[in-house]
C-alpha cells in the first residue's frame, strides 16, 4: 500500500514538471533546493505552495523539496545538519544561538514583518493589555514563555504576578474558561474559538514593545558565501508567491484541498481565515521578506530586555536588494 | 479468541457491564456532564469518525508502514541478540547495561534526539524498534534457556553439538516463549512510531493528523484517532495471540517481562569479571557515541557523552546548565517516587480487588485498555478541565501510564497462590480480606516486585508527560523549553539523566528484590 503513497507523491511532482515545463523561458538544469518549514502544512506556509504550484521556483532554475516542521523539529538543526539549504526560524532563537553558541547563521529575510504571536483571549473574559493580565493564567507553548516575560518586562508587570502554565496546541482549556488567555499566532486560534460558539479578542506582543519578526529566513555562512544565486532565486520565486497567495487570500487555500493541505486535520475555511488574518503582517511597503533598519533596530532592541544580544551584522539585507 | 484467554479479560459478564458502561458514558457525553462537555459522548465520536472517514487511509498506513517496519528491525535485533544471550552468558552480562537502558528509556526523551539526528521515516521506524527490542531479547532469552533438559540429554547423547541442540530442541521449544513476546511488542511498535509522528513533521502518520487536529477544539476528532491507535495496537496484539494460538495452541502471559534473565554464575577469573562489569556500564556510552559518529550529525547538534560532560562542568553556561538540571530533578523526582507507589497502589488494589470483585474488574478491562493506547496529549484539555494542573493531574496521568502492566503482573501472581495455602485460613473461618493478608498477599511478593520493576521507567515516563502537557515543571517541562532555545547540550542531558534516573530505579529494586526473595527463600517472578 506504500505503492499508492509514491503513486501519489509521483502524480503530483510530474503534474508540477508538466506545469512547469509550459513555462517559457525556464532555467533547464534544475538545481536542487531544500527547504525546511517549520510547522505541519498550513497557510502559514501560503507563498510557498503558491510558489510551487505556478511552479516559481523551477522558472528560477531550483528543483525544491519542501519539508514540512512538527513540534520535535528545530529548523535550524536541519541546516545545521546539511538535511536543508534554507529554513524559517523564530528570530529569539536564532539569534540566540548565533550570540550564546556561535551558530553560524544568518538572516537574510523576514515572512512576518510583525510577529503574529499574541495574547488570545474570550470576549466574555477580554484581555485587552498586558497590565489585565496580573493575576490571570496564561497558557504559553514552553518556547516562548521568553517572549512573555519580556513583553511583561517592558510594560513593567512583575512575571510572578501571571500564572504561566504550559500550552498543549489545543483551545479547548481556553474555551471553558480553565485559563484565562493563551499566547498562540493571532492568526489562526480566533477561528477555531468563534467555531466553538465564542468570541475571541486579542492584541500582538509586537504591539506592546516586543517588535520581532517571525518565521525569518535563515541560512547558514556556508550556504550564504557558496549559494549565492539560489538564495536570491529563492527569495525572488518566493516573494512572487507570496504576492500571489495574498492577492485574493480566500483564492488559493480552496485550490490545495486536495495536495498540500490534504488530510492535515485542519479546515479549508480555518487556512483562509488564517491566510486573510495574516495578510497586514507579512506585506511591506519594501517588498515581501523586507528587513529596514527600522525593523533590525526593533528586533534588537525587543531581544536587549531578555538579554539576547543580537547585533546589526546577524541581519544580511543584501540579497533582498539582489532581488 | 477472547474466551480462551487464561484471565478471562472479555468474559460475557464482563461484556455486559461494559455495554452498561459505554451507555452510561452516552449519557455523560449527550448532557456535557463532564468538563463542560469536554467528554464527548461515544455516538458523537462515531460520527466524527464517520465524517473524517476519508482522512484516515492514509495517516493509517503511513502509521502501519512504520510500525511495521519498526516492529521487523528490532524483533530481528531482539532475536539475534537473544540467541547471542542465550550462547553465551558473557555477552548476557556484557549487555546488561545497553538492555536495561532500552527497556528504562522514555520515550518522550528520546524522540527529539531522534528527529535531531535522523532524517524521513528514520525516526518513527527507530523509536518502534526501541518499543519492541527488549521484549522479544527477554522471551528469547527465557525461551531458550528453558529447554526441556531431556529433550537436550537426548541429542547430546546420540552425539549432536550445541548447535544442533538449538536447531533441534530448544529453538521449537522457544517458539512459545518468543510469541508471547512478539504479542506484547507489536502495540508498543504502533505507540511508538504515533509518537514519533507526532514531533517529527512528516505530513502522513496519525501522529501528524492527532497534531493538525489538536487546534481544532474538537474532543470527537481527538478520541476519534485515539480509538483507531487503539483498534490497531489491540489488532496486532490479537493478530499475534492468534497466530500464536494456531501455531502452539496455548497463550501465555499479557505482561511484558522486565525481569533480565540472569546469566548462570560459574567459576571465572576474577578479573574477566571485572573486564564483563566495566564494559557492561561502558557500552552504553560506546553505543551512544557511534550513533553520533554514524549518523554524521555535526557537534553543535549531537553531543556525545563527553559533549554532556563539557557541557555540564566546563563550558560557559555551565553554572546555570546544572542549576537549571538539578531544580528540575528537584521537581520530578519527588513527584516520580510517589506516581510510582501511586500507580502500584492502584494496580494492587485493583489485583485484589480482581479476586474480591472479579466482574467488576472484568468489566473495568476494556476501559483500563482504551487508557493504554489513547494518545495522552489528546486527553489533556479533559484531564486538566477535570483536575486542574497540580498533583493530582500529575498523580493520574502517572497512574495511568503504570498501572496497566503491574495489575496484570500482579493479577498473575495472585492467581498462582496455590489453592491449598489459601485453604487453611479459610478452613479456620477467616475472612476473604483475613486471607488476602496472611497468605495470598505475602505469596506473591516475588509478583510485587516485577511489578515494580515494570513501573519504575513508565513512572518518569508519566511524570515527564504531565509537565510537558500540563503542570510545566520539572524534566519534562526542560527538555521543551530546550528545544525552543536550541539548548542542545540540555536536551541531550535530559534524555541521559532520564535514562540515567530509570536504570538506577530499576537497579535499586532489583537489588532490593533480590535481598528481600532471597531472606524470604523465594524466586524471582519473570
Amino acid at each position: 500500500m506504500t505503492l499508492r503513497l509514491n503513486r501519489r507523491h509521483f502524480l503530483g511532482t510530474a503534474a508540477c514538471g508538466l506545469a512547469a515545463a509550459g513555462l517559457p523561458l525556464r532555467a533547464r538544469a534544475a538545481t536542487p533546493f531544500t527547504f525546511q518549514a517549520s510547522w505541519i502544512n498550513d497557510a502559514e506556509f501560503s507563498g510557498y505552495f503558491a510558489a510551487m504550484d505556478l511552479g516559481l521556483y523551477q522558472a528560477e532554475g531550483l528543483d525544491l523539496t519542501y519539508l514540512s516542521g512538527g513540534p520535535d523539529v528545530i529548523p535550524e538543526s536541519t541546516i545545521i545538519a546539511g538535511r536543508a539549504d534554507l529554513t524559517l526560524t523564530t528570530p529569539d532563537t536564532t539569534i540566540k544561538a548565533i550570540s550564546e553558541q556561535g551558530a553560524p547563521f544568518r538572516i537574510i529575510g523576514a515572512q512576518y514583518q510583525k510577529n503574529p504571536l499574541g495574547i488570545v483571549s474570550l470576549k466574555s473574559n477580554p484581555i485587552n493589555s498586558p497590565a489585565e493580565l496580573v493575576g490571570k493564567t496564561l497558557a504559553v507553548p514552553p518556547v516562548n514563555v521568553i517572549s512573555v516575560q519580556a513583553m511583561l518586562k517592558m510594560n513593567g508587570i512583575d512575571v510572578a504576578d501571571v500564572n504561566i502554565v504550559p500550552y498543549a496546541y489545543d483551545p479547548t482549556p481556553l474555551i471553558k474558561g480553565e485559563i484565562d488567555a493563551s499566547l498562540d499566532f493571532t492568526t489562526n486560534v480566533p477561528y477555531t474559538i468563534g467555531l466553538q460558539g465564542a468570541e475571541a479578542t486579542s492584541f500582538l506582543l509586537y504591539d506592546y514593545g516586543f517588535t520581532t519578526y517571525n518565521d525569518t529566513v535563515v541560512v547558514t555562512e556556508e550556504t550564504l558565501k557558496t549559494r549565492r544565486a539560489d538564495l536570491v532565486a529563492w527569495l525572488r520565486a518566493s516573494r512572487q508567491g507570496w504576492t500571489a497567495a495574498l492577492e485574493d487570500p480566500a483564492e488559493w487555500p480552496a485550490k490545495w484541498a486536495d495536495s498540500h493541505f490534504d488530510g492535515t486535520g485542519r479546515s479549508i475555511e480555518n487556512e483562509i481565515y488564517f491566510n486573510t488574518a495574516q495578510k497586514p503582517l507579512i506585506e511591506s511597503p519594501a517588498g515581501i521578506f523586507a528587513m529596514t533598519e527600522d525593523g533590525i533596530e526593533g528586533n534588537i532592541a525587543a531581544l536587549e530586555a531578555v538579554g539576547i544580544k543580537a547585533t546589526r551584522d546577524m541581519f544580511d539585507t543584501t540579497l533582498l536588494e539582489e532581488i | 479468541m477472547a474466551a480462551r484467554d487464561p484471565r478471562h479479560l472479555f468474559h460475557r459478564s464482563g461484556l455486559r457491564t461494559a455495554l452498561a458502561l459505554l451507555i452510561l458514558w452516552e449519557v455523560i457525553g449527550q448532557l456535557d456532564l463532564v468538563a463542560g462537555g469536554a467528554l464527548p459522548a461515544p455516538s458523537a465520536i462515531l460520527m466524527r469518525l464517520w465524517i473524517d472517514g476519508a482522512d484516515y487511509p492514509r495517516h493509517v498506513l503511513a502509521t502501519l508502514y512504520a510500525s511495521a517496519a519498526g516492529f521487523v528491525i528490532g524483533n530481528l535485533a531482539g532475536v539475534l541478540a537473544g540467541v547471542i544471550f542465550a550462547l553465551s552468558p558473557a555477552m548476557l552480562r556484557l549487555f546488561r547495561g545497553v538492555n536495561i537502558a532500552v527497556f528504562a528509556l522514555p520515550p518522550i526523551a528520546i524522540a527529539p534526539i531522534l528527529a535531531l539526528t535522523l532524517s524521513g521515516m528514520a525516526p518513527r521506524i527507530t523509536l518502534a524498534a526501541l518499543g519492541v527490542y527488549f521484549v522479544t531479547m527477554s522471551a528469547t532469552v527465557i525461551g531458550l534457556s528453558q529447554a526441556d533438559s531431556r529433550a537436550t540429554d537426548l541429542i547430546r547423547a546420540y552425539g549432536g553439538n550445541r548447535r544442533q541442540q538449538l536447531r533441534l530442541v530448544s529453538f521449537r521449544g522457544a517458539l512459545p516463549s518468543i510469541l508471547a513476546g512478539l504479542r506484547i511488542a507489536a502495540p508498543n511498535a504502533v505507540l511508538g512510531a504515533i509518537l514519533a509522528e507526532f514531533g517529527g513533521g512528516g505530513r502522513w502518520g496519525l501522529g501528524a493528523y492527532l497534531l493538525g487536529s489538536l487546534g481544532r477544539g474538537e474532543p470527537e476528532r481527538l478520541w476519534g484517532i485515539g480509538l483507531i491507535a487503539t483498534a490497531i495496537a489491540g489488532l496486532s496484539y490479537a493478530g499475534f495471540a492468534l497466530l500464536a494460538g494456531r501455531l502452539i495452541g496455548a497463550s501465555r502471559a499479557v505482561t511484558m517481562n522486565a525481569a533480565l534473565p540472569d546469566a548462570p554464575t560459574e567459576k571465572e577469573h576474577p578479573l574477566l569479571a571485572v573486564a564483563l562489569r566495566a564494559g557492561m556500564i561502558a557500552l552504553p556510552f560506546a553505543l551512544w557515541w557511534m550513533f553520533i559518529w554514524g549518523t554524521g550529525v555535526p557537534a553543535l547538534i549531537a553531543k556525545t557523552p563527553l559533549g554532556v560532560v563539557d557541557y555540564l562542568f566546563f563550558s560557559p553556561a555551565s553554572a546555570s546548565a546544572r542549576s537549571r538540571l538539578l531544580e528540575a530533578m528537584g521537581q520530578t523526582l519527588p513527584v516520580t517516587a510517589l506516581g510510582m507507589v501511586a500507580g502500584l497502589g492502584f494496580a494492587f488494589l485493583l489485583a485484589i480487588s480482581s479476586r474480591l470483585f472479579p466482574r467488576a474488574i472484568r468489566a473495568f478491562m476494556p476501559v483500563a485498555l482504551v487508557t493504554q493506547t489513547m494518545p495522552l496529549v489528546a486527553l489533556t484539555p479533559l484531564l486538566v478541565l477535570v483536575l486542574g494542573r497540580g498533583m493530582s493531574l500529575t498523580l493520574w496521568v502517572t497512574i495511568s501510564v503504570t498501572f496497566f502492566p503491574a495489575f496484570v503482573t500482579l493479577a498473575q501472581g495472585i492467581a498462582l497462590v496455590p489453592r491449598s495455602a489459601q485453604d487453611v485460613p479459610r478452613a479456620y473461618g477467616a475472612s476473604a480480606w483475613t486471607e488476602m493478608r496472611l497468605v495470598t498477599i505475602p505469596a506473591s511478593l516475588p509478583y510485587l516486585f516485577a511489578a515494580t520493576r515494570l513501573t519504575v521507567p513508565r513512572a518518569l515516563l508519566g511524570v515527564m508527560i504531565a509537565e510537558w502537557l500540563a503542570t510545566g515543571k520539572g524534566l519534562g517541562n526542560l527538555l521543551n523549553q530546550s528545544r525552543g532555545f536550541m539548548d542542545y547540550g540540555m536536551i541531550w542531558t535530559v534524555a541521559a539523566v532520564s535514562v540515567l534516573l530509570s536504570v538506577v530505579f530499576y537497579q535499586l529494586v532489583v537489588v532490593a528484590e533480590r535481598r528481600v526473595l532471597r531472606r524470604l527463600g523465594m524466586q524471582t517472578a519473570e
